[in-house]
């Protein structure tokens, strides 16, 4: 973490958009996702445009299944140049609608969009700055981040694989940074704390390219400088195996780090034995401290 | 001696001639480029002998790494310098350690002429320990290190740690020769009766009485060829001793520090920053002053970092992602199937990277059936541990542990 602060000579940035259809500001108004997927499309341009080195992935999040929208796997498209906009800018966002067509498009018709699933779309964004750190050129001081934008809420049910998701972007030094278009995520809000990023939640989804442009935008090593939103305070309270329920003092299996909110004999993730004989040691300690 | 008969490992001179250039072999086209890939493959597949069997982890693992700061560490042999070489790879192994041990805390001690001088006490704080090895990197390494008085100094610092707790001490040894005050062997015995488990990684070549300290209290000695394997042994002495999982197993009493007073929002009177208190860790140096921290649930003692052991009232305070560091041991990641490449896929599903002739096997998710490329598979199995594929699907994403 010495060398935060030297700029770096190229930062991936991986965008990934939820697309579900049931998140609230698309089925109170459709068309809302357009608008926010120009703001992120701009976004990720001004990104490229930062630095002729900057790189940039962007993963759509479906209820179905997650997709790369930009870069396409094998030939990118043809592009000519409009209006005199550098070529590279008019291909993201060409290639960023055309894909996402497609991706609603291959949603099946008879399936109900449930939550989504942007565990799987962070594992594949982790996959692939593995895979950009491998084939850069040595000596490159590359930074890496995801951004996550979505409006949908977060639930327990993903918490395994947000976690290892969380740690694996900590190991490789990424940063999860999450702008909430709707609800409060606490799970994500600790990945970001985890990890080192922004959380933000979204006032007012009209002026998300401005909040996109100010608070995600800059590099790691800019942000130190910058006055951008608190961490806030982070719950890590341990939720039990037994009733899913928050705890503030629980009990913890020695061996599998099971958490339980009452003593039983037998671990039920391990199956272990425990030994019941737990508080009769402490009590001769007790003695020996009052003599 | 009886304990060298025991040890039936022959040296790597008395084993037979091992002819190495036999298994390179060419292609139609003269071209080795194929086989180098399928080697790497192969290397990688090695180096990642999945743990099998029922789920034992280290929590509570109490180390002392002793790092040698004598004369001999001063030697080129190892780029830059043996000294220089041990401190980069000390910063790795710090963080795997504490990824791979959750709950648990290490310590750092210095060998320095004759003397066991205590670096950073023993404490779950990665930032801390990383911090005072960067500040090593200057030091004058002179005189002769003393391995009794590091395990007299280890027995010591480990003696008053609770019984349930593993107590290792990692020693880092370069010098040859050590100056004792007095016999070490009635040392050995006394670690060996408290159950201090002894581990020696020989920077220079392998020495009797290191051997015996580990033989004697259960560790693992081992001798560096060069810095990889250096490497490698070290990492290797991450993962939690086989003496560590046959503890006494309990469910351990723990707290989990909420520190939002969420009271404060409502109440209009105290609505400012919190008040400034004194935390528990750092009573005796005079510093910690502040108003942040995370409060005991039980008796309310501030803490500046977690985990910690609460002073007051002996409560085990932990945060819920400290625990779940350990639950991909719990769940674990489906292995993937090998498949010879015919062209099922274009690209590898997690990283887009076109599949070339050079890939002559795939990987497929049995469950998802996506392929993905060698480098992906590593990546999912050594630290990911979450299938992308399969996480991103409605219907699969769940990995419930099995009902069985």
């Amino acid at each position: 973490m010495a060398d935060d602060d030297a700029p770096s000579d190229s930062s991936l940035l991986v965008i990934i958009v939820d697309t579900n259809p049931n998140q609230r500001y698309i089925t109170e108004d459709p068309k809302v996702l357009t608008n926010c997927l120009d703001a992120v499309i701009a976004f990720a341009n001004s990104h490229l445009m930062q630095k002729a080195r900057n790189e940039l992935a962007v993963i759509g999040c479906h209820f179905h299944k997650s997709e790369y929208l930009y870069p396409t796997p094998g030939k990118p498209l043809d592009v000519r140049q409009i209006d005199g906009q550098y070529e590279l800018f008019t291909l993201v966002e060409k290639t960023i609608k055309m894909r996402l067509v497609n991706l609603i498009k291959s949603q099946p018709p008879e399936e109900k969009p449930g939550e989504s699933l942007l565990a799987g779309a962070v594992a594949m964004a982790l996959c692939f700055i593995a895979k950009f750190r491998r084939e850069a050129t040595p000596g490159l001081r590359i930074t890496a981040r995801i951004l996550i934008v979505t409006g949908s809420s977060d639930t327990a049910a993903q918490y395994i694989n947000y976690m290892n998701v969380f740690f694996t972007a900590q190991k490789q030094q990424v940063l999860i940074d999450v702008c909430s278009l709707d609800k409060h995520l606490s799970l994500l809000q600790q990945g970001c704390d985890i990890t080192g990023g922004l959380y933000l939640k979204v006032p007012s989804l009209e002026g998300l390219l401005q909040y996109l442009l100010w608070v995600f935008l800059p590099e790691t090593s800019e942000r130190t400088k910058l006055v951008l939103p608190g961490r806030g305070r982070v719950d890590y309270r341990a939720a039990c195996f037994c009733h899913r329920e928050l705890l503030t003092i629980g009990y913890v299996c020695s061996v599998c780090l099971s958490v339980f909110c009452k003593f039983s004999p037998i671990c039920t993730t391990c199956h272990t034995v425990f030994k019941i004989g737990g508080p009769l040691p402490i009590k001769p300690k007790k003695k020996k401290m009052k003599v | 001696m009886a304990d060298d008969e025991q040890d039936t490992k022959e040296y790597r001179w008395e084993t037979g001639y091992e002819k190495t250039w036999e298994a390179i072999k060419e292609d139609e086209d003269g071209l080795v480029e194929g086989l180098v890939a399928e080697f790497a493959q192969k290397a990688a597949r090695k180096a990642v002998v999945p743990r099998r069997g029922p789920v034992r982890l280290g929590m509570m693992r109490h180390v002392l790494v002793a790092v040698d700061c004598s004369e001999a560490m001063n030697s080129q042999d190892l780029k830059p310098s043996r000294f220089l070489c041990t401190l980069k790879l000390l910063e790795k192994f710090i963080e795997e350690y504490f990824d791979q041990n959750p709950l648990s805390q290490l310590g750092l001690v210095l060998m320095k002429n004759k003397r066991a001088e205590k670096l950073t006490e023993l404490s779950g704080n990665v930032r801390k320990h990383l911090k005072a090895l960067q500040g090593l990197t200057d030091m004058a390494l002179t005189g002769e290190p003393s391995l009794q008085n590091t395990l007299e100094f280890a027995g010591r610092v480990l003696k008053p740690l609770p019984a349930h707790a593993s107590r290792e001490l990692l020693v880092l040894f370069a010098s040859l020769t050590t100056c004792d005050p007095g016999d070490i062997n009635t040392t050995i015995q006394a670690l060996k009766t408290e159950g201090i488990r002894c581990s020696v990684i020989g920077l220079a070549a392998e020495v009797r009485i290191c051997k015996k300290l580990c033989q004697d209290t259960g560790g693992e000695y081992g001798v560096v060829l060069d810095d990889v394997h250096y490497r490698s042994l070290l990492l290797d002495s991450t993962s939690p001793p086989p003496r560590a999982r046959a503890l006494d197993a309990g469910l351990v009493k723990m707290g989990f520090p909420h520190s939002a007073p969420q009271t404060n929002q409502t109440d209009p009177g105290t609505n400012a920053d919190p008040p400034i208190t004194v935390c528990m860790c750092h009573l005796d140096d005079g510093e910690g002053v502040g108003g942040e921290g995370h409060l005991c649930p039980q008796c309310r003692s501030k803490y500046c970092s977690l985990p910690a052991q609460c002073r007051t009232c002996g409560l085990t305070l932990a945060s819920a992602p400290h625990l779940a560091r350990s639950y991909h041991h719990l769940f674990p990641v489906e292995p993937y199937e090998e498949v010879a490449y015919e062209g099922q896929a274009q690209y590898c599903f997690a990283c887009l990277r076109n599949f070339t002739d050079i890939d002559k096997q795939v990987y497929r998710c049995g469950r998802c059936h996506e392929f993905y490329c060698w480098e992906c598979e590593s990546v999912v199995s050594t630290t990911l541990h979450v299938c992308p594929g399969c996480a991103s699907r409605p219907h699969l994403y769940q990995r419930l542990p099995d009902s069985s």
